[in-house]
């Protein structure tokens, strides 16, 4: 009679509650990472997933509240080349892939009504 | 003494339904993996040299007739009943991509480099898909009187395989878009697998697994089995290949002798697909009964969850074995 062949224990099954896909899984957390692996330097801590989520949830919402507080206001713009442009701030596209304003002061004149482009932004500032 | 052992399958449970088609991935930094389709909507990816549930696609709205994985294992694609083929994030398992036809999906593959997906079905068109170009109408090829069963790209991708209802196989230009061989049978071919390395093809119909050179569609050898064949699998090395169908049973045959070398009971339901995995150690067989099973290759050896275990260690204290008979040791 033959010996059945020993087995350490049975496949795992699905767990019932979630779809699976650890987020915690070496494979995961490899393929997947969360943050910029430049400011974290060497490995991923998976555990901090939550925290940073956190965090970037917190970024987001001062940036936009920065927005809405900037509206009516003068807004200094940093553009590339060297360019440093002011005007009136309007409004933001819901992308934020532009952003409206009035009068604003280019070195070639005022233009009354226009539209930057963000991506052409570096930075921009306003007074409270 | 030599102590012959006997075949102890490893049952993946979780569908609820019949198991209709399953694909292993290539072999990536994270070991391999394998993906099930089921008539329960549901498909789900395992490692593969385990069984270990990873996670379960939601999504799709019927039955889960085809399922693939590229090589990476980073990307799914499934065709289902509900007239769509979805490609998904194998690692989140998020749905990436609906693609929606005109009637059931049956079948999709992978190009190599995971760019293109070719997807086949009750509407007996094939259908390329650019993955960089999803809303781009895809490439549309015509020629099958019947439903698509199967559909595979082959010859580094520069050709498709298809079968069909219609009871023939069609090799297809994928640039001119034109036949270049079709191949007839008596019946409809119930499986088909592609070898890349070899460029061998191995189809099963009736009681047949019938092995063909895939360039230029010419018959390589024929082997009969016991009972109507649902599906074959050759085994990396080609020397064995193993089979399934309607009596429940998976043979496991010589690929150059054609001799059956052993056959396993098991699925309380006929064998709808069965593959052996990218390093050839274990084969997957799917069923009727809902379950996937894995097979040692190598029956005895120590690999995954099967341990081999010497006559001396199953009567002592220090086995961590789920399970050891008592050994009947012959000298």
């Amino acid at each position: 009679m033959k010996t059945p062949v020993s087995v350490l224990r049975l496949p795992r099954g699905p767990d019932g509650t979630s779809r699976g896909f650890d987020p915690n899984s070496p494979r995961y957390v490899a393929l997947c990472p969360t943050t910029i692996s430049a400011s974290t330097g060497s490995e991923t801590d998976a555990g901090n997933t939550e925290e940073e989520q956190r965090l970037r949830s917190e970024l987001r919402e001062r940036f936009l509240r920065n927005l809405i507080a900037m509206t009516g206001k003068q807004v200094q713009f940093k553009l590339y080349e060297k360019v440093q442009v002011q005007a009136k701030f309007g409004a933001s596209d819901i992308d934020i892939l532009n952003f409206q304003v009035s009068d604003l002061q280019t070195p070639l004149g005022v233009q009354k009504e226009a539209l930057l482009r963000c991506q052409d932004m570096i930075s921009f500032s306003f007074d409270l | 003494y030599s102590m012959a052992m006997r075949q102890t399958p490893l049952t993946c449970s979780g569908h609820t339904r019949p198991v209709v088609d399953l694909a292993f991935s290539g072999i990536t930094p994270y070991g391999y993996f394998l993906i099930s389709a089921c008539k329960d909507g549901k498909p789900m990816l395992r490692q593969g040299d385990t069984g270990d549930w990873i996670g379960t696609f939601l999504g799709h709205k019927g039955a889960v007739w085809g399922a693939t994985l590229n090589k990476e294992a980073t990307k799914a694609a499934t065709a289902a009943a509900d007239f769509s083929a979805k490609v998904w994030d194998a690692v989140t398992g998020d749905e990436v991509l609906t693609l929606a036809h005109k009637h059931i999906v049956k079948c999709v593959n992978f190009t190599q480099d995971s760019n293109c997906l070719l997807t086949g079905g009750n509407d007996k068109v094939l259908r390329i898909y650019d993955l960089s170009k999803p809303e781009a109408d895809p490439q549309e090829f015509s020629g099958h009187t019947s439903a698509i069963k199967k559909a595979l790209w082959c010859n580094s991708d520069q050709q498709i395989l298809s079968a069909a209802e219609d009871k023939t196989i069609r090799l297809w230009d994928r640039n001119t878009k034109e036949i270049v061989k079709t191949l007839s049978f008596e019946t409809s071919v119930s499986s088909m697998e592609y070898i890349p390395d070899g460029e061998i093809l191995v189809i099963t119909y009736g009681r047949t697994v019938a092995f063909y050179d895939a360039h230029m569609l010419e018959l390589i050898k024929t082997v009969d089995a016991p009972a109507s064949i649902h599906s074959a699998s050759l085994h990396p090395d080609k020397d064995f290949f193993v089979a399934g169908g309607d009596d429940f049973k998976l043979y496991k045959y010589d690929y150059s002798t054609k001799e059956e070398m052993e056959s396993y009971k098991g699925h309380f339901g006929p064998v709808h697909c069965v593959r052996f995995s990218p390093d050839g150690e274990l084969y997957a067989s799917g069923s009727e009964d809902g379950t996937l099973r894995l097979w040692q290759t190598a029956v005895g050896k120590t690999y995954g969850l099967w341990k081999c275990v010497l006559p001396e260690e199953l009567s002592s204290e220090n086995t961590d074995a789920l399970y050891c008979p008592p050994a009947e040791i012959k000298a």
